[in-house]
């Protein structure tokens, strides 16, 4: 996948899809989104970088240091791509998430939160899909505070998630599942 | 029954305020230009009322408006027409402190100060410190996603909270934690304005008081080598507690009202704020000063009185633009920081088309504008003038790449300014999470997500189709 209007018309004609970002061998129809990748703008003197969730973290890494900057939160397989640390992603990725660029169910591209530090005008849609497991959207582009690199790495520490299982929550994740995936085709 | 006599029936009378005299103290918030008086406010110290509350609304379909110390400054808790008012200002309690996690578990009740105040003797406090620290509520931060002046080492509200427990429309109660795993409900709830549940438990994260905190302040002569000193610094690596700026209309009226002996020939002032080890501390500063050839006069503080002076003209600056004029409007727009001169010059450019004052103070490390927009509520068309020149202001935010609130909020103030930020797939989704968690919508209703229409009506005005307003205006 090369361009939005491919993925677009993937996701608009599939009946099911499941979003990979590594080269795996499946029988379902697969949306590989490592070919989706680079570094769509980055300012050092900003802290932010925006990138193609298919870039590899060991890429933005290599771009970063030339600036003595970092991201900072913990990575544990710098092969991987961005895309695919953010939909696991916990917290500690989450606090520097600025904006997501999406394309939902539908095949509708999106575009919450932003390039900037602060940002509170609508929900906070671009961390609320950090962890969604492709099963909501597919995200295109992400945007990350990053920080200099000393600060950085001292912030990159390794939290582990619980499982907090409630009928309620259950319902409510289920709810906004629809919201983005009405005809539930990421799966 | 009316709603009144069913909340009296079923709660302690001495929390419910009723009566057109009695409940016009909760007419509105920080946003004081528009007013709307509730049917009821009920003040609850217990959280059981909460519960009570939201079903006796729920039976009667009655809106319920959230309220914490009703110092927001978008009118994110002025009242609804027929609403009743969730005042959690008493829920006061500061249930635990663990210094060891570095948390501390606090009722929505409790002042943002008051958390720093009882963790001051662990030598921790609660970073984020919006201007409102000593009187808004902790509550009211989580939901409005608060921020400050120290957001770009320290982060907003999201970033310093751990996990908060949620009353829903239905009363079921939820624990929303950082740890968990699946979508991001805490970031969700975070800034959502009262508008998908009751936040009623927040576990703050605490931080460490700095060894030390030195202010290095600096005055330039233009507006654009202040602008480039900041950008300069940031990529240097040196990330200050606190970088502002502030124009020469903000200094002048700063210094009038605090005295802090900032430099009065300036065009643009810079703050730099160092924290930490007092080793660390001092390099920054060295390496900092070092960045400053460009400035015309610099100073650094020798002193703790010294310090808090020179902050003090920066936290007056709304007092003391509202000495010199009637009424100030303030705005909360921010931008990439590489776009901050021209902006302001577009602003300048702005003031001079409306025959408006505007003095300029921003958070500049994380380009966050508070332009002041000084205003005669008492000449007709004057407000309906600041608001027009207000919406320009963000429409310039959004032309940049940036956003239309940075802290402030939504609520009824920005609404048309949601048109130009988001498209209705965009905004769809928002009243979509809306009524998944509030499907009669009831809490809030009609803050922070415009309605597809208003946005409509709003079409010509919209940044990226159709004409803008005043096209003799230069653009980016």
């Amino acid at each position: 996948m090369q361009s939005i209007g491919e993925i677009q018309k993937k996701v608009r004609s599939a009946n099911q899809l499941r979003i990979t970002n590594s080269r795996v061998e499946s029988d379902e129809e697969l949306l590989n989104m490592t070919s989706y990748s680079g570094i769509v703008e980055y300012f050092p003197e900003e802290l932010v970088i925006t990138v193609k969730s298919g870039t590899k973290i060991k890429d933005i890494n290599k771009t970063l240091e030339e600036n003595k900057q970092a991201l900072p939160f913990f990575i544990e397989d710098s092969e991987k791509t961005i895309g695919s640390l953010y939909s696991t992603g916990g917290s500690d990725l989450s606090d520097n998430v600025l904006g997501v660029q999406i394309i939902n169910g539908k095949g509708d591209l999106l575009n919450f939160g932003g390039q900037v530090m602060k940002n509170v005008a609508g929900y906070d849609v671009s961390r609320l899909l950090v962890g969604s497991m492709g099963k909501l959207a597919v995200i295109t582009q992400i945007s990350f505070k990053v920080l200099p690199e000393k600060i950085a790495l001292e912030r990159r520490n390794k939290k582990n998630k619980k499982n907090n299982p409630s009928s309620l929550r259950k319902e409510i994740e289920k709810r906004l599942k629809d919201i983005f995936d009405p005809y539930g085709v990421f799966v | 029954m009316s709603i009144i006599s069913q909340l009296k029936k079923s709660l302690p009378k001495n929390i419910i305020i009723s009566g057109d005299e009695n409940t016009r103290p909760f007419e509105c918030d920080g946003l004081s230009v528009y007013k709307q008086k509730p049917l009821a406010v009920v003040l609850p110290n217990e959280i059981k009322h909460v519960k009570k509350v939201l079903e006796i609304c729920r039976k009667n379909k009655t809106p319920i408006v959230t309220r914490g110390a009703g110092t927001g400054l978008s009118g994110g808790a002025m009242p609804i027409k027929d609403s009743v008012v969730l005042g959690l200002s008493k829920l006061t309690e500061v249930i635990s402190i663990n210094p060891v996690e570095q948390t501390a578990i606090v009722q929505p009740g409790v002042r943002n100060l008051a958390i720093s105040e009882a963790a001051d003797e662990y030598g921790l406090y609660y970073a984020p410190d919006p201007s409102s620290q000593i009187a808004c509520t902790i509550g009211g931060n989580v939901a409005e996603n608060a921020g400050g002046v120290h957001c770009l080492k320290y982060g907003l509200t999201v970033q310093n909270i751990e996990s908060i427990k949620i009353m829903t429309i239905d009363g079921h109660e939820l624990v929303f934690s950082r740890e968990d795993e699946g979508l991001g409900l805490l970031a969700l709830m975070t800034g959502s304005e009262g508008l998908l549940g009751i936040i009623t438990e927040i576990t703050v994260k605490l931080t460490k008081k700095p060894q030390l905190a030195k202010l290095v302040m600096a005055g330039f002569d233009t507006v654009r080598d202040c602008a480039n000193a900041v950008a300069e610094i940031i990529r240097n690596g040196i990330i200050p507690a606190g970088l502002e700026m502030m124009d020469e209309f903000a200094i002048k009226a700063s210094e009038d009202f605090a005295r802090p002996g900032y430099p009065l020939e300036s065009k643009a002032l810079l703050l730099c704020e160092l924290d930490g080890s007092e080793e660390f501390v001092n390099i920054d500063i060295d390496k900092v000063l070092s960045l400053l050839s460009k400035a015309q006069s610099v100073r650094v503080s020798e002193s703790e009185e010294e310090r808090l002076l020179l902050w003090k003209g920066r936290k007056s600056a709304f007092p003391a633009v509202g000495r010199i004029s009637p009424d100030y409007y303030c705005m909360d727009g921010t931008i990439p920081k590489r776009h901050l001169a021209d902006v302001l010059e577009k602003i300048n450019d702005l003031s001079k088309y409306f025959s408006l004052r505007v003095a300029n103070v921003f958070h500049a490390g994380d380009g966050n504008l508070h332009p002041l927009i000084l205003y005669d509520a008492g000449i007709p068309g004057e407000l309906e003038k600041a608001e027009e020149f207000g919406n320009e202001i963000l429409k310039l935010c959004i032309e940049v790449g940036g956003s239309i609130t940075g802290e402030h909020g939504v609520g009824i103030e920005k609404l048309d300014a949601m048109c130009y930020q988001f498209n209705d797939a965009e905004l769809d989704v928002f009243h979509q999470i809306k009524a998944a968690f509030d499907p009669l919508s009831l809490l809030n209703p009609g803050k922070a997500i415009p309605t597809l229409n208003r946005c409509a009506e709003l079409g010509s005005m919209h940044v990226h189709h159709g004409d803008l307003p005043h096209p003799e205006l230069e653009r980016f």
